[in-house]
């Protein structure tokens, strides 16, 4: 049943897609409406499908540690390739050559940290969520209140990224109106969310992955078939035909100055272990061993993925630039993160641009649902958990507190996404990664490896980074003068990472080390225990009942 | 089992030992290879321009490409060597956990 259901989907959505193609002769709308429509219904009979399935908590927020290594590296993979970074990243390969190169390696340089210093501990030491990790030996309360908030500040900023690409890129590949569109989203991800929990945005998650990769490589492929399949040959067509010549070769303006490009740095590498909704991706595997594995497919799709999308970029910059059916006043139409949907067209015609829309929009869904689900978690089972149900938790109060959660959720998503509609929300992934690398990763690492951490030095050094966080991007030039139009921004720097990261680790060493009541010796005394089960993983089996 | 017998078996300082060797290592070299790259970009963007032989790729190409695949390799790596060396140990303790 588990394999058949997923199998059926897949063949009926390319029956479909085979339909729309054979009925449609000049629609490009229709090959991407039917291929669309076709990814909702068959992910809505997945949602009915984990509705049954989806009976205890562990269901609800971990899959019932049901997926596989192999699986979960794909999901992760999955949530990883948001339409941000395929459309984003080959935008700005487009538009700049090298530049788009520095965030994709950025995006990818986390992982190898996270396999070797997060997955497998914190498989052993979490349930659902990477509070409980860092609640392990520290006082609940305080710490999963943190937690939570750094977690949903993530959340919130990723969500609203996500929403107002996902209005836009509809609006313009559809036709329908920006609300509507935003409505859509919310709708289908708090269905997804609320009936079939994580089992329903896992399989969401694996079905738009392949479509995403299939997709992607497609395109690649046609690119590189073009020019012999030479790097050389592609490139130096491409600095024939770019106004910018050379310059694509090597790095632009996107990083001018070191302090800025140390920051991006540390923001993407660190912000990716600190991520509230890939986290909760490794409490749906058996135990470490399949953790570690997951991580090691993920980064390898990731990797693959990161080099399709740069040679979409550059097959962009030869195949659009010559062609002015794809301009409008000098301009690529739709701005430069359409670049990759245009050369979808310009390589395979309205079939193919049908299908990577459609994927795009897939993708869209298939990630805000993970981010969804993340943040509902944080709230039902690190807040309302805590502070309502206290010490007595109660499954089935819990799941249903994480319903009603989703559903707010996606009220606030659909809200925000139109209120944001005509700003310049590109900083909001940046600022998620930021919060994530400042708040989220520093409390993680240091409960699992440093045993003199204390619950004061937790929370006071961890509000401190998420603080520093968030103040600096507003007061920098990306909030204060972009957004808001004040001349000079108060802060020079547009990636506030490397003053707010070392924030964190500089307040949680200094508050724990002087924290000298009897509960911080408590905590201290039990990093042992904690750290014979992060290892080996004994204790950690029952604890989730898988 | 108690933890603090658990502390006690030659395996779990062996475990602790064979983990360290392997993460730090790890862990450095990434945070290394991604981090000269950068500065790179940071003070000496036209080095990183300069072709590479006769034709345009760059050195920056190559190099960007090259920390994408170190990655990859780097992850590689690790699964290989924890499942040679750390699972036998942790299966090890496992085991002396469960029966006693």
């Amino acid at each position: 049943m588990k394999f058949h259901a997923p199998l059926a989907v897949l063949l009926s959505a390319m029956a479909t897609c085979a339909w729309a193609q054979a009925s449609s002769s000049s629609a490009i709308n229709v090959t991407a409406v039917a291929m669309f429509l076709a990814f909702v219904l068959v992910t809505l009979g997945i949602t009915y499908w984990a509705a049954g399935r989806t009976k205890t908590a562990s269901d609800f927020y971990a899959a019932g540690g049901g997926i596989s290594g192999f699986q979960n590296g794909l999901a992760i993979a999955g949530d990883y390739m948001s339409a941000a970074s395929f459309l984003g990243i080959a935008g700005l390969v487009y538009t700049s050559g090298f530049d788009g190169l520095i965030y994709a390696i950025g995006f990818l340089v986390g992982w190898p940290i996270v396999l070797v210093l997060i997955a497998e501990p914190l498989r052993n030491l979490g349930k659902y969520t990477f509070a409980d990790v860092a609640s392990f030996r520290l006082q609940q309360k305080p710490i999963r209140i943190l937690a939570a908030s750094g977690s949903l500040v993530t959340v919130i900023f990723y969500l609203i990224a996500q929403m107002v690409g996902a209005g836009k890129l509809i609006e313009l590949l559809f036709g329908l109106p920006y609300e509507a569109a935003v409505v859509i989203v919310g709708v289908l991800m708090t269905l997804y969310v609320t009936f079939g929990g994580m089992i329903a945005t896992t399989w969401v998650q694996l079905i738009k992955a392949v479509l995403l990769l299939s997709g992607a490589s497609l395109m690649a492929f046609l690119v590189m078939m073009q020019f012999g399949f030479s790097f050389e040959n592609l490139f130096a067509e491409a600095v024939k035909v770019h106004t910018k010549a050379n310059a694509i070769m090597a790095p632009g303006t996107l990083v001018s100055d070191p302090i800025s490009a140390i920051s991006l740095g540390i923001a993407l590498m660190f912000g990716t272990a600190g991520l509230p909704h890939i986290l909760m991706r490794f409490f749906t595997v058996k135990d470490a061993v399949q953790a570690r594995r997951s991580v090691f497919y993920a980064t390898g799709f990731i990797g693959y993925f990161y080099i399709l999308t740069f040679i979409i970029g550059f097959g962009a910059i030869i195949l659009l630039l010559k062609n002015p059916a794809y301009f409008t006043d000098g301009a690529l139409i739709g701005g430069a993160n359409m670049a990759a949907i245009h050369l979808s067209q310009a390589l395979g015609g309205d079939i193919l641009l049908g299908f990577i829309s459609a994927v795009a929009f897939a993708t869209i869904l298939a990630v805000v649902s993970g981010l969804t689900l993340a943040g509902s978690s944080a709230i039902s089972h690190d807040l309302y958990a805590t502070l309502v149900l206290k010490g007595n938790r109660d499954e089935k109060k819990e799941i249903r507190a994480s319903r009603i959660a989703t559903v707010c959720l996606g009220v606030i998503a659909v809200l925000l996404g139109i209120v944001f509609e005509k700003q310049n929300v590109a900083f909001m992934v940046g600022l998620a990664f930021c919060v994530a690398a400042s708040a989220n990763f520093p409390i993680l690492l240091l409960s699992m490896y440093w045993r003199k951490l204390t619950t004061r030095g937790a929370v006071m050094g961890g509000g401190l980074g998420l603080f520093t966080a968030v103040i600096l991007v507003v007061i920098g030039p990306t909030v204060w003068v972009d957004a808001f139009g004040f001349e000079q921004a108060i802060f020079p720097y547009k990636y506030p990472a490397i003053f707010s990261v070392s924030a964190a680790f500089i307040g949680i060493w200094f508050f724990s080390i002087t924290d000298k009541s009897a509960s911080a010796a408590k905590e201290q005394a039990a990093f042992d225990a904690q750290f014979v089960r992060s290892q080996t993983g004994i204790g950690a089996s029952e604890a989730a009942k898988h | 089992m108690h933890t603090d017998t658990i502390r006690q078996l030659p395996e779990y300082a062996a475990l602790t030992r064979a983990r360290k060797r392997i993460m730090w290592p790890l862990s450095l070299a990434t945070i290394l290879a991604y981090f000269a790259l950068i500065l790179t970009i940071a003070f000496n963007p036209s080095a990183l321009g300069q072709p590479i032989g006769e034709g345009v790729t760059s050195i920056g190409m190559v190099l960007g490409l090259g920390v994408i695949l170190f990655c990859m390799v780097v992850t590689g790596i690790y699964v290989y060597y924890a499942n040679r060396v750390l699972e036998p140990l942790t299966r090890a303790i496992v085991n002396k956990a469960g029966a006693k």
